[in-house]
């Protein structure tokens, strides 16, 4: 499926900003699900962008403006070809968790990290699902990610980047990055190694995939989306999103992945002169015939049209 | 013995530096034990007061953390030095390179090489990824001669045999060196007699060297002169007086992270006179502080965007970004294994016997005689946090033991060495104290080993803890040069670089 995405951050900050330093974490990853066919990206004020492919294999875009500015907008542009996925397919025994080789591989996908620092709510909730599956990794993934649906609603604004798993699970709302943390959280606290990943999902709706939108020519506005991937030993990385319930499929546009949030934070950065920024993060994709590719966006309409009004 | 001093001086034991196990005093001693002896312990005490007072007013302090807000002190330096032979320093600089070689090329394979020593299975891939030292942001960050440790500072002990061991390697930023430097100085001034019967191996030219190195990876981009900055994280540092000192000894700028930018990946320092691009930076500032941008959003002491210049090549950070991987405590384990790999060579200087915690069969061994052992968390410097199993309390070891259990990857057990002693002046007499040696040890196109280092001395009687930071003294250290003449020309040349007994040298 062919997709073009725009990625667009724009910051309007309250006072005038004589310094900002940014990384960007935008760039749909170029893997065996996935054909990167174009990329794109332009800042305002116009400034240099320079890039890296940083630990985890993810593109990474930096750029610093050290004049002073009201605002700054990110335009990132993308088209890609996401091809099907494969399911693990035959059981695979828990012992193979416990290899010496495949241990030694995955140990930096088994710890806590500050996003997946489980307490003891959440690995015996996990361990008493795990324990009702048979002996099998792939059914021990599918009943924790189950488990995640069940446990957590999606209610926009009710967490804060960083909300605790604990919490989450013990008040049960939340938005995308929670249920991804909370099931990486599960599987490590069962010894299977879970990684968080940062994307883009097609569709208007984050919580369900309606299959009709597939047919819209109307681009859908979104936000990132996370879901996660667990390690099956002899298989690979299985991508699940615990949001929707569903199994990572040709919608889902992978930019990269880390052990949480903070390894694939979208866009990072500091400014100094001013107090605060209102941000605003907009996300656009829209199917493309498999010959089309995007046409490029004219950057700076928000940035323009708040200098205007100054 | 001629002095009063070594009257009682009993070595209980111990490997002595001075003395013999049959109380004869070592050759190497025999001048300074003579020279000793004309003094009287009055006059060496009211030398000690003059030390104090000169330390006191020059500044030269440390702060202790961990105690009621922060303790500003002097580091005590013993009137009677150390003194070490020409043939053993040769030993130990041998070694003390082959180490730190080692170390870079390990740094080097992890962070830009192929990980050819986890590939070969030398060390697993995650005791490297478990290591809190370990930087994924530093990854694919290029230093210039694979200098990454460009400044190391390795622990040596002698062990009851005499045999010198690598304790523990410092490999971010080692501190240490400005006592080294002054102890020299306050020795000259108050005992200068002593120098004039001994071939001393001059430590005066560390800032030269230093500079010389940090010149030696400067960006291509760098002129011949190129632009080169201390960063300190300012005055509440403890080691905040050896900031001033290395930038002085430099002739270099002492900055904060305030007084640097970066433009379009290029850093900047303020001065008066308007930007000035800056090529190298010594920064005694822990990588989770350097930048924000890509470390702890809420660090106000770096600097925003260096970690993209450094990356861009268009600086250097020195010690690089991440070696703190190579001086974790578990990974320090593998440094023999390392050592094979990637020289063919066997260690020159053994480790103290080590066991990894996470091995069931270590672990229940270990627990077994936790009595016995030092336990030590694997990620700390200066002495905090380590557990000696002999001296401690049953509390103290029953909270070890669960520690352990809790995090077998945090705690590395080794065997008890027991520390050399070397006589110390207490009140008007010697007595045996431990001590240990951090030599510093520089790398860029060559490996430089300033000669001697610092000798650290558990003050308190039986102690074996001999960190600055847990009360610690200082003696200055004397490596001796094989004749006069090679001292002449040592210090003719002004470095330690061209060694003694070269052909350069001595034509």
């Amino acid at each position: 499926m062919r997709l073009d995405i725009r990625y667009r951050t724009t910051f309007i900050y309250d006072d005038v900003v004589t310094e900002s330093q940014n990384e960007l974490r935008a760039c749909p990853i170029a893997d065996e699900y996935q054909d990167l066919i174009r990329y794109r990206v332009s800042v305002l004020p116009s400034t240099k962008v320079s890039s890296y492919t940083d630990y985890w294999g993810t593109r990474v875009d930096t750029f610093g403006h050290r004049s002073p500015h009201v605002g700054l907008e990110v335009l990132a542009e993308a088209t890609v070809d996401t091809k099907p996925r494969p399911q693990p397919a035959g059981a695979c025994r828990p012992d193979s968790l416990l290899a010496p080789d495949f241990l030694d591989l995955h140990g930096e996908y088994l710890e806590r990290t500050p996003h997946c620092d489980w307490g003891k709510a959440v690995a015996d909730l996990a361990e008493e699902h795990v324990a009702q599956t048979g002996p099998d990794v792939v059914g021990r993934v599918l009943a924790l990610h189950r488990l995640v649906g069940t446990r957590v609603e999606y209610r926009k604004g009710y967490t804060q980047v960083g909300e605790p798993v604990d919490e989450v699970l013990s008040h049960g709302y939340g938005v995308c990055q929670d249920f991804a943390h909370l099931a990486v959280s599960f599987c490590r606290s069962q010894g299977i190694p879970a990684r968080y990943v940062s994307g883009y999902l097609f569709t208007r709706d984050e919580t369900v995939l309606d299959d009709a939108e597939l047919d819209d020519d109307e681009p859908v506005r979104v936000q990132t989306h996370a879901w996660f991937e667990a390690a099956v030993p002899g298989w690979g990385w299985f991508g699940l999103d615990p949001t929707n319930q569903q199994a990572v499929g040709q919608r889902h546009v992978k930019i990269g992945h880390g052990r949480d949030y903070d390894d694939v934070q979208p866009l990072r950065g500091v400014f100094s002169g001013a107090a605060g920024a209102m941000v605003t993060p907009d996300v656009e994709i829209r199917r493309l015939a498999m010959a089309e590719v995007g046409s490029p966006a004219l950057p700076g309409r928000l940035l323009q049209q708040h200098q205007q009004q100054q | 013995m001629a002095s009063e001093l070594f009257n009682d001086y009993d070595t209980e034991g111990f490997f002595d530096e001075v003395f013999e196990a049959t109380g004869a005093p070592r050759q190497h001693y025999s001048a300074l034990l003579k020279r000793l002896s004309y003094f009287s312990a009055e006059e060496l005490a009211r030398r000690e007061r003059r030390r104090d007072a000169d330390f006191r007013n020059q500044g030269i302090t440390f702060t202790v953390y961990g105690e009621d807000e922060g303790i500003e002190r002097t580091f005590p330096m013993d009137l009677m030095p150390r003194v070490i032979t020409a043939e053993e320093w040769s030993h130990i600089e041998a070694g003390l390179e082959q180490r730190v070689t080692v170390l870079n090329r390990f740094l080097d394979d992890l962070y830009v090489g192929e990980r050819a020593a986890i590939h070969d299975g030398v060390i697993p891939w995650w005791v490297v990824t478990s290591s809190d030292g370990f930087s994924r942001e530093a990854f694919g960050i290029p230093m210039p001669l694979g200098a990454r440790c460009l400044v190391a500072g390795i622990d040596l002990v002698r062990d009851g045999n005499g045999v010198y061991r690598v304790l523990e390697d410092n490999l971010r930023s080692p501190s240490g060196i400005s006592y080294v430097v002054e102890n020299r100085v306050a020795m000259t001034r108050l005992l200068p007699q002593m120098f004039a019967d001994t071939p001393v191996r001059p430590v005066d030219h560390y800032g030269r060297s230093l500079l010389g190195a940090l010149n030696r990876v400067a960006p291509a981009s760098a002129s011949d002169n190129p632009t080169v900055v201390v960063l300190t994280p300012g005055v509440f540092n403890s080691a905040y007086f050896e900031h001033v000192f290395l930038a002085a000894h430099m002739g270099v700028e002492l900055v904060e992270g305030r007084d640097l930018v970066v433009d379009d990946q290029v850093v900047y320092m303020r001065t008066t006179k308007g930007l000035k691009r800056v090529d190298v930076i010594y920064r005694r500032i822990d990588d989770a502080f350097l930048d924000p941008v890509v470390f702890r959003p809420d660090s106000s002491l770096g600097v925003p965007g260096l970690m993209s210049a450094a990356r861009s090549g268009s600086v250097t950070i020195v010690n690089a970004v991440g070696n703190g991987v190579a001086d974790d405590k578990a990974v320090y384990a593998y440094v023999p294994a390392l050592t094979r790999y990637y020289l063919d060579e066997e260690p020159i200087l053994p480790n103290v016997e080590t066991y990894l915690l996470w091995d069931p069969d270590q672990l229940a061994s270990v627990l077994n005689r936790l009595d016995q052992l030092v336990i030590k968390p694997v990620a700390e410097a200066g002495g905090y946090g380590i557990t000696i199993g002999p001296a401690a309390s049953d509390e103290d070891l029953a909270k070890c033991r669960a520690d352990i259990i809790a995090d077998p990857r945090n705690w590395i057990a080794q065997e008890l060495i027991s520390l050399s002693r070397h006589p110390t002046l207490i009140d008007d007499h010697a007595e045996g104290r431990h001590v240990d040696l951090r030599p510093f040890v520089l790398t860029s196109d060559v490996v430089e080993v300033i000669p001697g280092g610092l000798t650290r001395v558990a003050m308190k009687k039986g102690s074996l803890v001999v960190n600055s930071s847990q009360g610690g003294g200082s003696k200055d250290t004397w490596v001796l040069a094989p004749t006069r003449e090679d001292l002449e020309a040592e210090v003719a040349t002004g470095s330690s670089e061209a060694r003694p007994g070269s052909a350069e040298v001595s034509a």
